[in-house]
This record gives structure tokens, C-alpha cells and sequence, in this order.
């Protein structure tokens, strides 16, 4: 199935002038992701994984190299997304509800329809009888799901998301897990999805890429060959192993994982 | 509940005790007048102390007003503009150490007689506070929310409106608060300066005259006055702002 290309990220390098000096992010990232399809990035702490979000949400500038959203070169903020970050975000003077119709309140005014459809958006994860709850009234979880539901609202082609479940314990995690490729199925969303666990990564993507440290660069490219729907059992599956254990390796080659000898 | 009978027990206590040492030690009137006899002056000089009253509120809440008025536009331009923040934030701080009770004799020199100089000088006390924690509030927003705030298309003016400003309140209103307070104080250094109406011009009056009794009753008005004010205040950020105030509860019950 030839399909389409949504983001293209060629030879890019990015670097930040701090007063210790110049850091180099990235460095030479070139790759692209198709129309429905669902990358993660996996790397260790600092390579780089949340400027690559940046970078393709038009939030930040490459030094070197462009990036093509949608066929049209990124050269301001994009609108056609959605971002989730690791913090939930939310307005605390907002209710559930307001917080996800922020989305379409600040791109016009907020129709009947895109009321029922945050409503909507809400029960599927969960948070039926909860739109009129304020932020400090939701545990960490829904805060998050109430984040994603912000960013699923306008229907966006492409769902951007930098460690969106790094704050969350264990169980939260799983069940977030499942949610989003629950939601992400019903809609044909692309996504990119920034995270540190080899595990998320194999379970949610087609394709995980593998980078090393800073300055970032793309290591390896691993598909993941699984059928869809994921479910949990999967993580049992031998191929999974065999998927883990390949990030693993790569991890190892670069020394970001070390085993006491 | 609890939380309010306890102060106001102390009160009640403090008030007892000190009735009892002036009366048990037979301190004179001039150097400090029992309880009962400043409430003795409050009821035979009502009228009179009603009207400086009035002129005293006046002041405040004017010079308290234009604080809110200039202090806040001001934090938005601040952090509105770099240029405009490098080229006159390091001054407004810097002015700051320049005690203002000092200045105010001054201001009243340039601004002449009548309660605008007062309000002038009550104001010049009071905005500094606004201006520091609004620019602290319109700066504490969340770069990622901004972030997304941008990628859902929106202006600086949504920005501003939907996001800045709702989160700045807090902040504001500590800064709000702050300023109150020192508009009382701003009002009646003012009166002490130079003035012919005003609980600062009675409480000048009557201290040289040895008539601590008024005195002490109109140090008792202003207090209130303070209080009063202080009270308004609050009550106007818990309207305004409750999320801000169930989250300070939150913490609040967190740390027993």
C-alpha cells in the first residue's frame, strides 16, 4: 500500500546557543511518516525527541535542513495538530469540558456540534460525568485524557505527542495506552509519539526510531510488524521480545544502557 | 469557624487586659486613655470624626484606584515589550529604594493643598507592589501552554485575553492586596504633611493637644478602615478567582 507522506523531515540539525556554549540537539535527522501511520521516537534524556516535536509543530526553527507537513514547508506555527505534552496543560479555572473546547474557542467560536463532540470525546475515555469537574478535582490520569481529548477535538490529521504518559504510574499507563489506540483506530490519525520506554513504543507504532544521544540522530529504524488492534496480551508475544530486545541493543551500542560486569 | 473566634478571642483578651492595667495602675489619660474612654470619644465626636472619615476613604480608595489604573497597563507593556521592559524596568526597582514616605513632602510641595496631593502620595506608595506581581503573573504561564495556544491558531490579543490574564489574577491580587494596605498608609502621611481635613490631620490635632483620646479613636477608624478594605479584597478574589483559592485549600489540607 503506497500512501502518502504527511511529515517530512530532511537533514535536519538544530542547535541552541547557551551561555556554556552552543548545544547540538539534533544533528542530520532525516525521515518521514505516512498518512495514517504511527511513529514513535525512542532516545535517552536529552537527544533531542522534544525539539523534533517543536520543529515539526513550526514551535522552533531548524538550523539547518526543513520539514514538510501536509506537502507545504514549515515555516510558522502549524495548526492542522494536535500536541500533547507531558504536563497535562489544562487552565485551572476551566472545567474539563472548557479546557477541551479551548481548542476550538481559540480558532472561532464553539458550535452546538463541537460541544457534543467534546462530550463525546470525553465519555470514550472515560470521563463520562466528569466534563463539569475542575483540574485540581481530576487525578493525574484524567487531567492527561481530558489533554488528549483538547487534542483530538478539531479532528486533526496529525496528533503530536512529547512523553504524553511519562508523569503516570504503571496501571494509568496501560489503560492510556489502550485509550489512544482505541481513539487513534476510529479516526485514522498520523502520530508521532515521543517517549523513553521501549515497551510503549513497540505496543503503540508501525515504526519506532531509534536515536542517539546528543547530538541526536536517527540510529535505526525498527517496524513493528503486529496486528491491530494492540491488546495488552501482545506484550507477551516472542515478536514484541524480538522488537525490545533489538531497541535494546542499539541502546547498549551507544551506552545509554549499561550492564554491570 | 474556629479559624475566626481564635483572633478574636485574643482581641477580647487584649482589650480586658489592658482596661484593667491603665485603671489598676491609674496610667494618665494623656499618656494611654482606657479602651473605654477612646470609645467614649468615638461616640461624642461621631459627626466630626465621620466627616475626616469620608475625607480619609476618599483618598485612599482614589490613590488606590489610580494604583490599579497605571500599575497593571504598565506590567502589560512591561511584558508586552523588551525594549520597553530593558529601558525602564531596571529603573522602576532601582526607584524603589528611595524611601517614598520621604518624597511625599515633596509631592505635596509640587501638588499643592486639597486631597489631591494625598491621593497622589497614596498612590505612588501603592502601585509599585501592583506593577511587580503582574509582570511576575503575565510571565507565569506555562511555555508549553503557550505552545499550544499557538498551534490552535490563535492571536497575542486570545493569548492575552483566554490565557495571560486569567492566570496572572492571582498574582495580581497579591500585589492588590499588598497595595491596599499601603494606600492607608500612603493617605495619611499625606494628611501628616500638610492638611486641614482627614483622620491624619484629627490625629495630628489631637496628640498636640494631648487629647490622646481622640487620638487613639482615630487610629481605631483607620485600622478599620484597613481591615475593611483588606476584607473587600479578599472577598473579590474569592469571586474571581475560586480555582486559585480551592487549590491554596488543597495545599493547605495537604501540610496539617
Amino acid at each position: 500500500m503506497a500512501r502518502v507522506n504527511l511529515v517530512e523531515v530532511r537533514d535536519v540539525a538544530r542547535r541552541f546557543r547557551t551561555p556554556a556554549g552552543d548545544v547540538h540537539a539534533l544533528a542530520d535527522v532525516s525521515f518521514d511518516v505516512r498518512e495514517g501511520e504511527f511513529v514513535s521516537i525512542v532516545g535517552p534524556s536529552g537527544c533531542g525527541k522534544s525539539t523534533l516535536v517543536m520543529l515539526i509543530a513550526g514551535l522552533l526553527m531548524p538550523t539547518a535542513g526543513r520539514v514538510v507537513v501536509a506537502g507545504a514547508a514549515v515555516d510558522r506555527p502549524q495548526t492542522r495538530l494536535g500536541i500533547v505534552f507531558q504536563s497535562p496543560v489544562l487552565l485551572a479555572w476551566r472545567t474539563a469540558l472548557d479546557n477541551v473546547l479551548l481548542q476550538c474557542e481559540m480558532r472561532g467560536r464553539v458550535s452546538e456540534a463541537q460541544r457534543g463532540r467534546a462530550r463525546d470525546l470525553l465519555a470514550r475515555v472515560g470521563l463520562g460525568g466528569f466534563e463539569g469537574r475542575y483540574p485540581h478535582e481530576l487525578s493525574g490520569g484524567m487531567r492527561q485524557r481530558v489533554s488528549l481529548c483538547r487534542a483530538l477535538i478539531h479532528d486533526p490529521p496529525l496528533l503530536l505527542m512529547d512523553e504524553p504518559f511519562g508523569a503516570l504510574d504503571a496501571l494509568t499507563r496501560d489503560q492510556l495506552t489502550l485509550d489512544l489506540e482505541r481513539l487513534r483506530a476510529r479516526a485514522g490519525t498520523t502520530v508521532v509519539f515521543i517517549t523513553h520506554s521501549i515497551t510503549e513504543a513497540v505496543f503503540l507504532s508501525d515504526r519506532v526510531l531509534v536515536m542517539t544521544p546528543r547530538p541526536g540522530r536517527i540510529d535505526e529504524i525498527v517496524e513493528v510488524d503486529l496486528p491491530r488492534p494492540r491488546r495488552l496480551a501482545m506484550r507477551e508475544d516472542p515478536r514484541f521480545a524480538t522488537y525490545c530486545r533489538r531497541i535494546n541493543d542499539r541502546f547498549m551500542a551507544h551506552g545509554v544502557l549499561k550492564e554491570g560486569t | 469557624m474556629r479559624a475566626r473566634l481564635a483572633p478574636a478571642l485574643t482581641l477580647l483578651a487584649v482589650v480586658v487586659a489592658w482596661e484593667l492595667l491603665v485603671d489598676g495602675f491609674r496610667v494618665p489619660e494623656y499618656l494611654l486613655p482606657a479602651p473605654s474612654g477612646i470609645a467614649h470619644a468615638l461616640a461624642l465626636e461621631w459627626r466630626m470624626l465621620a466627616f475626616h472619615t469620608w475625607v480619609t476613604l476618599y483618598e485612599i480608595l482614589s490613590g488606590f484606584a489610580l494604583s490599579i489604573a497605571v500599575g497593571v497597563p504598565l506590567a502589560m507593556l512591561i511584558v508586552a515589550s523588551p525594549p520597553f521592559e530593558r529601558s525602564v524596568y531596571p529603573l522602576l526597582v532601582a526607584s524603589q529604594s528611595v524611601p517614598k514616605i520621604a518624597i511625599a513632602p515633596l509631592l505635596i510641595f509640587w501638588a499643592g493643598i486639597g486631597i489631591f496631593p494625598k491621593v497622589l502620595v497614596a498612590f505612588a506608595i501603592a502601585f509599585f507592589p501592583i506593577v511587580i506581581d503582574t509582570v511576575a503573573g503575565l510571565r507565569a504561564v506555562e511555555p508549553e501552554m503557550l505552545h499550544l495556544a499557538r498551534s490552535m491558531g490563535a492571536g497575542n490579543a486570545k493569548i492575552f485575553r483566554k490565557i495571560r490574564f486569567p492566570s496572572a489574577l492571582p498574582h495580581i491580587f497579591a500585589g492588590v492586596k499588598v497595595a491596599v494596605t499601603l494606600a492607608v498608609v500612603g493617605a495619611v502621611v499625606g494628611e501628616f504633611i500638610q492638611a486641614d481635613q482627614g483622620l491624619g490631620y484629627v490625629l495630628q490635632q489631637a496628640t498636640a493637644v494631648l487629647n490622646t483620646r481622640l487620638g487613639f479613636a482615630a487610629i481605631f477608624i483607620l485600622a478599620l478602615i484597613g481591615i475593611a478594605l483588606f476584607v473587600a479584597v479578599e472577598l473579590l478574589e474569592h469571586w474571581l478567582t475560586p480555582w486559585s483559592a480551592a487549590r491554596r485549600s488543597e495545599l493547605a489540607a495537604a501540610t496539617p
